[in-house]
């Protein structure tokens, strides 16, 4: 292979923790892959199984969920509802096939620029090595038309 | 047919030197729907601003996304500037293409490709925005404070004092708390009822203030600036409208071996009393349960005693209902019961008390006149031990934390000991002295240099009788030996405990509370006076153990939080919160249970007999705080969030 | 008296009492094999009531027809435990009161059935204990063991396969007792979260989305597997889930009336071990 495999990752972060550690690897200035693209959402316990769903279709090869910690939810409760839910879709995708390597999660505060960039490189590197979802992109190749918005 | 603006910001070089701006406009030009697609220096100037607003206007864009810095920077900049150009602010959004692009790639083309992908779906999104409105809530302004100890007091009077209405509710039947009961106060021995019987009195008497004593809430419903409050007025058996306070009943009454929970069980009282002689209002109330007439049906000397006929054994609870638009919490402490330490002889030997009846011992109006006296036989002890922590940072029998305030009491105790007894000896087990505040520190140095009392740092393991004596067994850990103190007297410096009801109170008003009872504040550090419940505040003691200045230094904290929410006539809120599609939804009620803010209702929809045709969930905007986790939970895909809605997300997503 | 006759007298006295307003059992199905469900609303029609080692389907979904419970009537139901597990999940969701539903409960031990004692959901509370942990209906079970050996590569494939058969008619959801929503995620196209039409991708979705939001709340009583016109082994997906909340959560599906959904709710100290 001349070329490396470049993955896309969609990553479905909460807006007081997640994004805001985010942003502040930017201000710090660190350098990460640039394989990820960011959706920002309230708070963890707003983030859907269905999300993952569609970046898969979109031809994502990995999916990143990230929120507060535990106990520092803005919203008190959103991510331990979050973390219930990601624990049973977890072991249904895995069931079904959808390797639990593809699909990440963690817990990034406001503070940890580094704990992001960090993350973000070793997923990076890590579906790199998983190739892309090649199951997937059948499937998604059979239905030919896109997805209607 | 959407037309979006994209404004792309090359905020100098930030975004400039890595992202190709000129290509990322040329091809977000292209995308359907857009109807404006160009860059600039900086956006967020002045100029910049007007470009947008120009743009706005002479395009007549339908939304805008300016792709800039994080939203955390500058999306109220851009908002706002939108408003003013007569776009709806909601239907702008921020592309991040510096903190999440331009700063954190180093190679120019990736951050390019990168950055038309995050403007991209950003557009999908606002094409999917709606034009929403900031929600306005009326705001009841009338305050209710609950708990009539110094807290709630320093509350109700600050919020009275800037005009607005506020209703004191004291569950007791005066004003006071535990303020009252104390005799001087640490660090400048005044006495406490000199400083406090006057705010009793001015909280009494603010025209802006109704004062409900021997009243307890018993029902809080609604949402901040919209509560609906239910009280329960306990009867009294006494009229309080024709009675004037004279005692003549109180000197009659034949119960007279009452233990007075005002003196911790150290004096006494009568059936028909006050709590004390200072008692606001000075009205007595009927102890049901000990009244001879409740308990054979016969006495009534009150009756006979009274002139103005203001007994009323028939007399019934009586419940009142207030709206209210903000909730002060003040409901205090209580003391540990040290009944659990079986060594220290507490409930067996009568001279072991704890540190609040040696207050009311200490007391001038206590049932010893402020002589320091013992319990068992009256006499002046010669030699007391006080014994601190207990209670206090014992895991095993008390509790985990540290009371804050009993190093300070406890050596306060020392001094007034040595003032009222001359010669007395006193000796203070402890196991650090936490003298940190205004004066404290110098306040505990003067009770070990000028007032000689005796620090021995160490545990006490057993407290028995000998010969007339308490004799207290410890250890010296400096000099590392055991001690053995012949006392007259021992005082416990009991942990502070949250009200025995606590978490039962937190859950009819809607609060949070810790593992202990103790009420949750929103953010330990930087909301420590809100609770997580918009429009509920904390104040004093139930929220963790505090001294008097802390106390009142945080009811002055809610009072101006509740006086911020009473400026305006209306509240606005951000918009971002559920809405439910009543058509679709199953009723399920999972998000009920999943909401963190009660802040979904069970709602019935009737036909027009009245009859239950479908029960479905509703959601109090006043309550929302837009998290979405009710969204994620609903099968049925009925409940959805303003401004991050299943349409907008599914489109960010699918337009990457 | 065979346990048949039993039920058919109990549900005589229940209809002619004016107890209940109606009966839900079975009756003869088109093939000697099969049964049917009988509503029954006269003490007259009890006899056409069979009850026998072919009554295997849930007849709990019936009670959550739209106006049955209204009128504030009582219903009898035939029920195996895995249905008097489903009234605890419909009551404990408000989509029933179960103090309207006359239980006649019964288990088929082999082929024979042997009558359970109790009438109230509650009564079974005690039953639905022993259950814990234990697979209702072993069918299947040795592909469920391949399939847990698997990689997900090659679970991956065998449901390609199996969903490749898959025609999106939803018997399955029209089955299932807890599938009771006036409107399913798929039937919402704004956004359209599923895909609709039967490929395979899009039969990927829908079954995730129906294990998912069934996870914690099936019983495992068949219905769906049963009613798959192309045999989509779809039940072995929901024994998955079944056995997840069980472990990590300690949730067993019907425990009780009572009982909080576990999907939303939460504890502090719930597992985490795979959030980086």
């Amino acid at each position: 292979m001349s070329e490396q495999f470049e993955p896309e990752i969609v990553a479905f972060v909460c807006t007081y923790c997640t994004y805001a550690g985010a942003d502040l690897a930017g201000t710090s200035r660190l350098k990460y892959a640039p394989n990820v693209r960011i959706i920002r959402l309230p708070c963890t316990g707003r983030i859907s199984p269905m999300f993952i769903l569609k970046a898969l279709q979109k031809g994502a090869d990995g999916v990143l969920i990230s929120g507060c910690h535990p106990g520092d939810c803005h919203f008190t409760h959103g991510n331990y509802h979050a973390r219930r839910r990601w624990m049973v879709f977890r072991a249904l995708l895995n069931f079904i096939g959808i390797p639990p390597e593809r699909i990440k999660y963690s817990w990034i505060s406001a503070a940890e620029g580094l704990k992001f960039a960090d993350l973000i490189n070793s997923i990076t590197e890590d579906i790199r090595k998983l190739g892309p979802f090649e199951q997937y992109d059948k499937l998604i190749a059979e239905t030919e038309a896109q997805a209607s918005l | 047919m959407s037309k979006i603006g994209v404004f792309i910001c090359h905020c100098g070089e930030n975004i400039a030197a890595k992202v190709d701006c000129t290509r990322v406009a040329e091809v977000l030009g292209d995308h359907p729907g857009v109807g404006a697609s160009v860059e600039y220096k900086y956006f967020c100037s002045d100029p910049g601003q007007e470009s947008v607003k120009r743009a706005i206007r002479e395009n007549n864009l339908t939304g805008v996304v300016v792709a800039a810095c994080s939203p955390r920077m500058h999306e109220a900049t851009f908002r706002k500037a939108c408003a003013e150009a007569g776009l709806n602010p909601y239907m702008c959004e921020i592309a991040n293409i510096r903190e999440q692009c331009s700063w954190v790639h180093n190679d120019g083309e990736q951050a390019t490709d990168k950055a038309i992908d995050i403007i991209r779906s950003m557009v999908e999104k606002v094409k999917r925005n709606n034009m929403l409105q900031p929600i306005e809530v009326p705001v009841t302004r009338r305050a209710l404070v609950i708990g009539g100890g110094i807290a709630g007091i320093q509350a109700a009077l600050d919020i009275a004092n800037a005009g607005q209405e506020v209703v004191l509710v004291e569950r007791e039947p005066s004003l006071g708390g535990h303020m009252a009961q104390l005799s001087e106060t640490f660090p400048t021995l005044d006495c406490s009822q000199c400083i406090m019987t006057p705010r009793m009195v001015e909280a009494s008497q603010h025209p802006k203030i109704r004062l409900l004593t021997y009243a307890e809430v018993e029902h809080v419903d609604g949402y901040i600036g919209n509560f609906k409050v239910k009280v329960r007025m306990k009867a009294r058996y006494v009229n309080k409208d024709t009675c004037t306070g004279c005692g003549e009943c109180i000197t009659k009454c034949p119960q007279k071996k009452l233990s007075s929970e005002f003196d911790c069980g150290i004096g006494k009282r009568t059936a028909i009393y006050t709590p004390f002689a200072q008692a606001v209002p000075n009205k007595p109330v009927i102890d049901k349960d000990n009244c001879t007439y409740f308990k054979n049906g016969k006495c009534k000397v009150c009756v006979k005693s009274c002139p103005l006929d203001c007994i009323d054994f028939e007399m019934q609870d009586e419940f009142i209902d207030l709206e209210i638009g903000a909730i002060v919490v003040a409901t205090g402490f209580q003391v540990q019961n040290n009944a659990v330490y079986g060594e220290y002889g507490y409930g067996k030997y009568a001279d072991v008390i704890n540190g609040l009846q040696f207050e009311r011992l200490a007391s001038a109006s206590g049932p010893t006149s402020g002589k320091i006296l013992r319990p068992s036989d009256g006499k002046e002890p010669e030699n007391i031990v006080f014994i601190q922590c207990a209670g206090s940072r014992d895991p095993s029998k008390g509790v985990k934390y540290c009371s804050k305030i009993c190093c300070m009491y406890t050596a306060k105790h020392a001094m007034l000991y040595a003032h009222k007894v001359h010669g007395g000896k006193s000796n203070i087990f402890y196991m650090d002295i936490r003298a940190a505040g205004k004066g404290y520190d110098e306040f505990t140095r003067r009770a070990i240099e000028e007032d000689e009392a005796g620090y021995v740092r160490g545990r006490v393991s057993k407290v028995w009788q000998e010969n007339g004596k308490l004799m207290v067994r410890g250890a010296d850990t400096l000099l590392g030996r055991p001690v053995e103190v012949a006392a007259d007297m021992v005082v416990l410096a009991t942990a502070m405990v949250p009200q025995p009801d606590a978490k039962d109170f937190a859950k009819v008003v809607g609060i949070g509370y810790d593992e202990y009872g103790f009420f949750n504040e929103a953010h330990l550090k930087l909301r420590p006076v809100e609770s997580s419940t918009a429009g509920i505040y904390l104040a004093g003691a139930c929220q963790s153990p505090k001294d008097i200045p802390d106390s009142v230094a945080q009811a002055s904290a809610s009072a101006s939080k509740v006086l911020a929410l009473f400026s305006k006539e209306k509240l606005e809120r951000e918009p971002v919160i559920a809405v439910n599609n009543e058509a679709t939804c199953a009723g399920c009620w999972g998000c009920v249970l999943a909401c963190p803010y009660n802040a979904i209702e069970k709602k019935d929809i009737l036909d027009r007999s009245g009859k239950v045709i479908k029960r479905v969930a509703s959601v109090n905007p006043g309550l929302c705080q837009g998290c979405g986790t009710c969204v994620t939970f609903c099968r049925s895909n009925s409940i959805d969030l303003a401004g991050f809605t299943e349409k907008q997300i599914f489109a960010e997503v699918m337009g990457l | 008296m065979s346990i048949e006759q039993q039920y058919r007298t109990r549900a005589k006295e229940l209809l002619s009492s004016g107890e209940v307003k109606m009966v839900i059992g079975y009756s003869k199905g088109s093939t000697p094999d099969r049964r049917r469900p009988a509503f029954i609303s006269t003490p007259e029609d009890v006899e056409t009531l069979v009850l026998d080692g072919a009554c295997i389907a849930n007849l709990s979904g019936y009670l959550v027809t739209e106006g049955l419970l209204s009128d504030e009537k009582r219903v009898a139901v035939f029920l195996r435990p895995e249905g008097i597990r489903a009234i605890n999940i419909l009551a404990a969701e408000f989509q029933l009161n179960a103090a309207q539903v006359e239980i006649l409960g019964f288990n088929t031990e082999g082929n024979e059935p042997t009558a359970l004692s109790g009438s109230k959901v509650d009564d079974f509370a005690e039953l639905i204990g022993t259950l814990k942990g234990i697979i209702p209906d072993t069918a299947g079970e040795e592909l469920y063991k391949k399939l847990e050996a698997m990689s997900p590569q090659e679970r991956f494939d065998f449901w390609q396969s199996e969903f490749s058969k898959c025609i999106k008619c939803y018997a399955c959801r029209q089955a299932c007792p807890m599938c009771y929503c006036r409107r399913c995620i798929v039937d919402n196209n704004q956004p359209q979260w599923v895909n609709t039409s039967s490929h395979t991708l899009g039969n990927f979705e829908w079954n995730i989305v129906r294990a998912f939001h069934l996870s914690g709340r099936c019983v495992e009583c068949g219905n769906c597997d049963r009613a798959c016109p192309v045999n989509i082994p779809l039940r072995l997906i929901n024994r998955k889930m079944a056995g997840e909340v069980l472990e990590a959560f300690d949730h067993f599906a019907g425990s009780s009336q009572t009982q909080e959904p576990v999907m939303a709710s939460f504890k502090k100290d719930d597992t985490e071990t795979f959030i980086l």
